[in-house]
């Protein structure tokens, strides 16, 4: 087992005290001067056309300042996702827009003296609509004579169709000795961070400065320049300190039209939503509907996979073809015979866009119950089915061209049984007339930075002359860890205690370029950038030593110079050992002295798989048709854990928007209203602290050969089998098949985790 | 839109503090914009987050949801009264100890929930932890490392207390 100084230990994230004395600064809590405040007005209709603004009562409002109007910014088209520039994200997005595709859709934005005198004046615009017929449904848009929401690009509202396939599934399938098929529904999600969305936009002289929530800073400077029509390097993008992402903020949310109206009223503009703006007008997790056959022959080997899944889009492309791709590429059994087939959809509904799992969440959904009915119907343990299947280190995955580089998987689930073992041996397992208990159990994958390979970071370290070093990333912290992460992967590469690292990340002026903080990728991408950029560190300051005196051999020695002078140099001593500070003064006062600037720049190359497994105990109890989560335990493959508190709670907090995801979680639509009424955290419940059942994570020993000091992702992965496995745990205890969540529709959810008398 | 003005006074973090207010300012916008104490942070404006709680007589409310005339006279309590870096109370570093915070928005609401919860109970079950802190959400971390942290806390303030007790014991002897 591999021992580090700074790394694999329980460190507390760096800038804890500053957030929990109130200190930390979010973008709500900057004023700059001169500043007004904005918001903006959105189309209550689904689907609609605007007739007429009428401004004359906002205009009256005191401390109006100004609005911007759809007619005042580009009539250009764009795609607001924070990937890097790729064929799949067709451009359809408008700043302000005309003609509403879906409830929440920008129309206008006027600007006060204050948030609230903004707020009065933005209900005092009216706006009038001619309402058009929405499509709410995946049905409804893809029904025969369905109006093309987006006609450039589709009269049928398919924008993308991804299709993969190796082997002859249908003949595979047609032979199996069991085949499990059905058709699964998820739900429209939303990320909730608990930070409200929002900007500052500061346009001066041509410079535009952009304070957000964010997670892709350089793809936001690319396309603001774009729509903006200035230089790229016009443009900075500042992250402020940010309250949670999970996807949210790896898109345009309103920089652009705070960015527009900034420019027109020629003041910094704060643009901050509302909860209901938050939960209406922002990106969701795709619904959508899964159609999937497994096949497998009687001793437990899969044959084959058939996979066809429907993404609903919600009226722009955003990202949905690539979450789609994405979903193809996550499984992770042997499957010789694979056909996957999967369709971005446009309806009316709420945009959707990147949420954590990306497309992996719901594929995955589909195939772990499908996998929990076909160890039944083989009379099969679970976990055994699944490990008998599971793609070993050499193998690849079906249609995958890169071989798995490390996998632990079967220790996860061993350590998940010895967890589960103990709570049996403690409670045990209830089954009598009132209450029923069971175990549910899912598998899961993920990438470790884009499954498309499109990873790119950068690093530099700059060593100081007392030692210490300041390390300079791209990449956002969102409120994952990343910064103390990378900190310590510094440390570790340097050999220098983590106190003496500096970190400086995400400011487009000051950093070095990022593909941004989403695909799970800071550990590993911007992980191997700053190990990059340690390792370059050390060999400049060894070669500026030799500089200095011909024929002196410099060598690094965790943190400290092992220096032997040529023979006869004068030197005083022949062999010394210097601290890094003497060391850097020596280069940096001498002569021929020099400044010591690492640089390390990573291409993803490879996105190494971690691996996850998930038990979760529930119970059901029939009188009252209700059911409760008792336990859930997830064991995660993660490579080498660069700070094993921060991979807890990246495990402890998916589990937590898994139980969400699974039992009420829903932006939900009353087709009469034809609008969501998901408008607050009473009608959008995400779980308290009192729903959660006794979490158990752990991290199996592994180590990934490409990884940065052994390390794979965790950010992602955390929550994609919790909602399988607490499907099957109450499908096993309710005897029931479930086929869609969120599972308050079917079932009375209990919580709380006192046992019924 | 006509609206009366009306001073108030705060006992703010221990001083008192002065304030003129709209009647329908809410005591969430005078913390915030008027103090300057933006620690106190706006999650939702309805009431169903906690992100905005402070102590007003000790006890913790969603500062969204009181008028700024409705706390006249009152003793508040911020996050920024609590402690400072330089000088952290118990219960902050509790946090940060036990790796309670993330993106750390929902902190000095659930900080000052589970402050007043010790202050009552200094020694509350699991249970009564979760239910007490209930009202604040979080989205990051699943509430394990919270309710440790509150564990954390709890046994901290004992030991603390205790080694004052003792303290004062010796001085009385």
């Amino acid at each position: 087992m591999k021992t580090f100084d700074t790394v694999k230990h329980r460190i507390p994230r760096r800038e804890s005290l500053d957030k929990a004395t109130g200190q930390a600064v979010y973008t709500e809590d900057m004023k700059l001067p001169g500043m007004v405040y904005a918001a903006i007005i959105r189309s209550p209709f689904a689907r609609a056309r605007v007739t007429a603004i009428d401004l004359t009562e906002a205009e009256a409002t005191p401390g109006y300042a100004g609005a911007l109007l759809p007619e005042e910014v580009p009539a250009v088209r764009f795609n607001c996702s924070g990937n890097p520039p790729s064929a799949l994200l067709y451009a359809d997005e408008e700043v302000l827009t005309k003609t509403p595709r879906c409830q929440g859709d920008r129309i206008l934005v006027v600007a006060a003296e204050s948030a609230a005198s903004a707020r009065a004046a933005a209900d005092a615009v009216r706006v009038s609509y001619e309402k058009e017929n929405p499509a709410l449904s995946l049905k409804d848009a893809l029904k025969d004579g369905a109006v093309p929401i987006q006609p450039h690009l589709s009269e049928t509202n398919v924008i993308n169709h991804r299709q993969v396939e190796q082997g002859d599934v249908d003949a595979a399938l047609g032979s199996s000795a069991q085949v499990a098929q059905d058709q699964f529904s998820t739900q429209l999600m939303q990320h909730v961070p608990i930070e409200p969305t929002g900007c500052i936009c500061d346009y001066q002289d041509g410079q535009l400065t952009v304070y957000s929530c964010s997670q892709t800073i350089y793809q936001e400077r690319r396309i603001l320049a774009e729509l903006l029509e200035l230089p790229e390097g016009n443009v900075r993008i500042i992250k402020t300190i940010v309250g949670g992402g999970f996807g949210a903020r790896q898109q345009l949310h309103a920089q652009h039209a705070a960015a527009f109206l900034s420019r027109k009223l020629n003041r910094p503009v704060k643009l901050i939503y509302t909860r209901e703006e938050d939960l209406t007008a922002s990106t969701a997790r795709h619904a959508m509907e899964v159609k999937m056959r497994l096949g497998a022959d009687a001793s437990g080997t899969i044959t084959g996979a058939d996979i066809n899944l429907w993404a609903d889009s919600g009226p722009y492309t955003t990202h949905t073809p690539t979450v789609v791709a994405a979903a193809s590429r996550k499984f992770h059994y042997r499957a010789p015979h694979y056909r996957f087939s999967g369709r971005s959809v446009l309806t009316n509904r709420a945009v959707a866009g990147a949420f954590r799992g990306y497309g992996n969440t719901q594929a995955t959904f589909a195939r772990e119950i499908l996998m929990d009915r076909l160890a039944m119907d083989l009379d099969m343990d679970p976990v055994e089915l699944r490990l008998k299947n599971q793609v070993q280190p050499g193998e690849s995955f079906p249609c995958a061209s890169m071989p798995v580089t490390s996998c632990a998987m079967e220790a996860c689930a061993r350590r998940c049984q010895e967890i589960q073992a103990k709570i049996d041996a403690e409670e045990g397992l209830r089954w009598d007339d009132e209450v029923r208990q069971a175990w549910g159990i899912a598998f899961c994958c993920h990438g470790s930075g884009p499954s498309s390979k499109e990873g790119l970071s950068s690093a530099l370290i700059m060593l100081n002359d007392d030692g210490s070093a300041n390390l300079l990333v791209g990449s956002c912290d969102i409120g994952q860890g990343s910064e103390t992460m990378l900190s310590q992967i510094a440390a570790e590469e340097l050999g220098i205690p983590l106190s003496l690292v500096r970190i400086k990340a995400a400011d487009t002026l000051l950093t070095p370029y990022d593909t941004g903080t989403f695909g799970s990728s800071q550990t590993f991408v911007c992980g191997n950038a700053v190990a990059l950029a340690a390792a370059d560190a050390k060999e400049k300051l060894c070669a500026a030593m030799e500089k200095l005196v011909p024929g002196r051999k410099a060598v690094w020695e965790k943190g400290r110079l092992r220096i032997t002078e040529p023979a006869g140099s004068g030197s005083p001593e022949h062999r010394r050992i210097l601290s890094l500070a003497e060391a850097v003064r020596e280069t940096m006062f001498h002569p021929l002295g020099s400044v010591i600037v690492g640089s390390g720049c990573y291409k993803a190359e490879h996105s190494p798989n971690p691996f996850s497994v998930c038990f979760v105990k529930a119970e059901y109890q029939p009188a009252i048709h209700g059911i409760r989560l008792l336990h859930i335990i997830e064991v995660a493959d993660v490579g080498t854990p660069i700070n094993i508190l921060t991979v807890e709670g990246q495990l402890e907090g998916g589990i937590a928007q898994g139980v969400g995801y699974a039992l009420y979680e829903r932006l939900e639509y009353l087709p009469a209203m034809g609008r969501t009424f998901s408008t607050d955290l009473l009608h959008y419940r995400i779980p308290l602290m009192a729903d959660m059942p006794k979490l158990h994570v752990d991290i199996a020993e592994s180590f990934e050969p490409t990884g940065p000091l052994g390390a794979k992702s965790v950010g992602e992965l955390s929550t994609v089998p919790v909602a399988p496995a607490i499907v099957n745990a109450v499908r096993r205890a309710s005897g029931m098949e479930i086929t869609k969540i969120p599972l308050c529709d079917e079932f009375l959810i209990l919580t709380g985790r006192e046992e019924i008398k | 839109m006509e609206s009366n003005t009306i001073t108030i006074t705060l006992q703010l973090n221990g001083s008192e503090k002065q304030f003129s207010v709209d009647e329908e300012e809410t005591l969430l916008e005078v913390i915030r914009n008027r103090a300057g104490l933006t620690g106190t942070k706006r999650g939702c404006d309805s009431g169903e987050c906690g992100a905005c709680t402070v102590l007003l007589d000790g006890r913790p409310v969603n500062s969204c949801c009181v008028l700024a005339v409705q706390a006249d006279g009152c003793q508040v309590e911020t996050i920024e009264g609590l402690g400072q870096k330089s000088a952290p109370h118990p219960l902050q570093e509790a946090f940060r100890d036990a790796g309670a915070i993330q993106c750390g928005f929902c902190t000095p609401g659930m900080v000052l929930t589970a402050k007043a919860l010790l202050d009552k109970n200094p020694d509350p079950s699991r249970e009564e932890i979760r239910e007490a802190l209930s009202g604040n959400l979080c989205r990051c971390t699943g509430y394990a490392k919270i309710e440790e942290a509150v564990l954390l806390g709890a046994e901290r303030l004992k030991t603390a207390g205790q080694a004052a007790k003792g303290g004062n014991r010796h001085e009385n002897l």
